[in-house]
C-alpha cells in the first residue's frame, strides 16, 4: 500500500482521534465531541506545520 | 437499617483486574467486551487491527532488541519491539505467520512501522481505560 504523506497523517489522525476520544470522556456525546477536537487539533496541527515548513524552506 | 443511613457506592472491582489487564492486552478489546462494553470493545478491536494492518500494508518493519550500536540506537529498538508486542495477538500472529518485509528504500516503510507502534500504543490506552472501568475509576 502506497499512501502519500497527508493520507498518512490523515489516517493516523483518524484512529488516534477515535482512541482518544473513547478513553477519554464519560457520555457517548462527550467522547464524539471529544474524538472531533481532537481530529481537529491534528489538522491544524498538519496544515499549521506543513506551511510553516513551506515558508520557512522557500 | 437506619433511616439515616447513606447508601454508599460499591468500590469493589467489577472483575479481577489481574486477569482482566493481561487479557485485554492480548486481544484489544476484550477488557470492554467483559465489563459490558461491547460497543466499546468492537471500537477498539477494530482501530486497533485496522492500525496494525495499515503499518502491515505499508510494509512497516517490526522491531528487534539488539545488542550491538550506541545506546540510543538500543533504546529506540527495545521502545519499538515493547510497542509492537503491545499490539497482543496481531503481534503474535504477525511473527508466526513469518511477516518480516524486504528492508526496501522509500518512507511507507518508516511509515507502517510507526502505525505498527501506533496500534500497540492505542492498545495500551484501551487496556488503562479498561483497568479504570474495572476499579470503578470511571464508567
Amino acid at each position: 500500500m502506497k499512501l502519500d504523506h497527508f493520507e498518512t497523517t490523515i489516517l493516523f489522525a483518524l484512529v488516534s482521534s477515535v482512541i482518544l476520544g473513547l478513553v477519554t470522556k464519560k457520555t457517548d456525546e462527550e467522547r464524539l465531541r471529544y474524538g472531533l477536537y481532537c481530529f481537529g487539533c491534528f489538522m491544524a496541527a498538519l496544515f499549521g506545520i506543513g506551511w510553516a515548513m513551506r515558508l520557512l524552506h522557500g | 437499617m437506619p433511616a439515616n443511613a447513606v447508601t454508599e457506592a460499591p468500590t469493589a472491582p467489577l472483575k479481577s483486574p489481574i486477569l482482566l489487564i493481561p487479557l485485554a492486552w492480548f486481544v484489544p478489546g476484550a477488557g470492554h467486551f467483559l465489563l459490558g462494553r461491547k460497543g466499546r470493545a468492537a471500537i477498539v478491536f477494530a482501530t486497533v487491527l485496522v492500525t496494525f494492518l495499515v503499518g502491515a500494508a505499508m510494509r512497516g518493519p517490526l522491531f528487534h532488541p539488539v545488542d550491538n550500536g550506541d545506546v540510543l540506537s538500543r533504546l529506540i529498538q527495545f521502545g519499538g519491539y515493547l510497542g509492537d508486542m503491545a499490539s497482543g495477538i496481531f503481534y503474535f500472529a504477525a511473527v508466526f505467520l513469518g511477516y518480516g518485509p524486504l528492508d526496501v528504500a522509500g518512507y511507507a516503510p518508516d511509515y507502517g512501522a510507526k502505525f505498527i507502534v501506533a496500534a500497540g500504543l492505542l492498545n495500551i490506552l484501551a487496556v488503562v481505560d479498561a483497568y479504570e472501568i474495572c476499579t470503578r475509576q470511571k464508567d
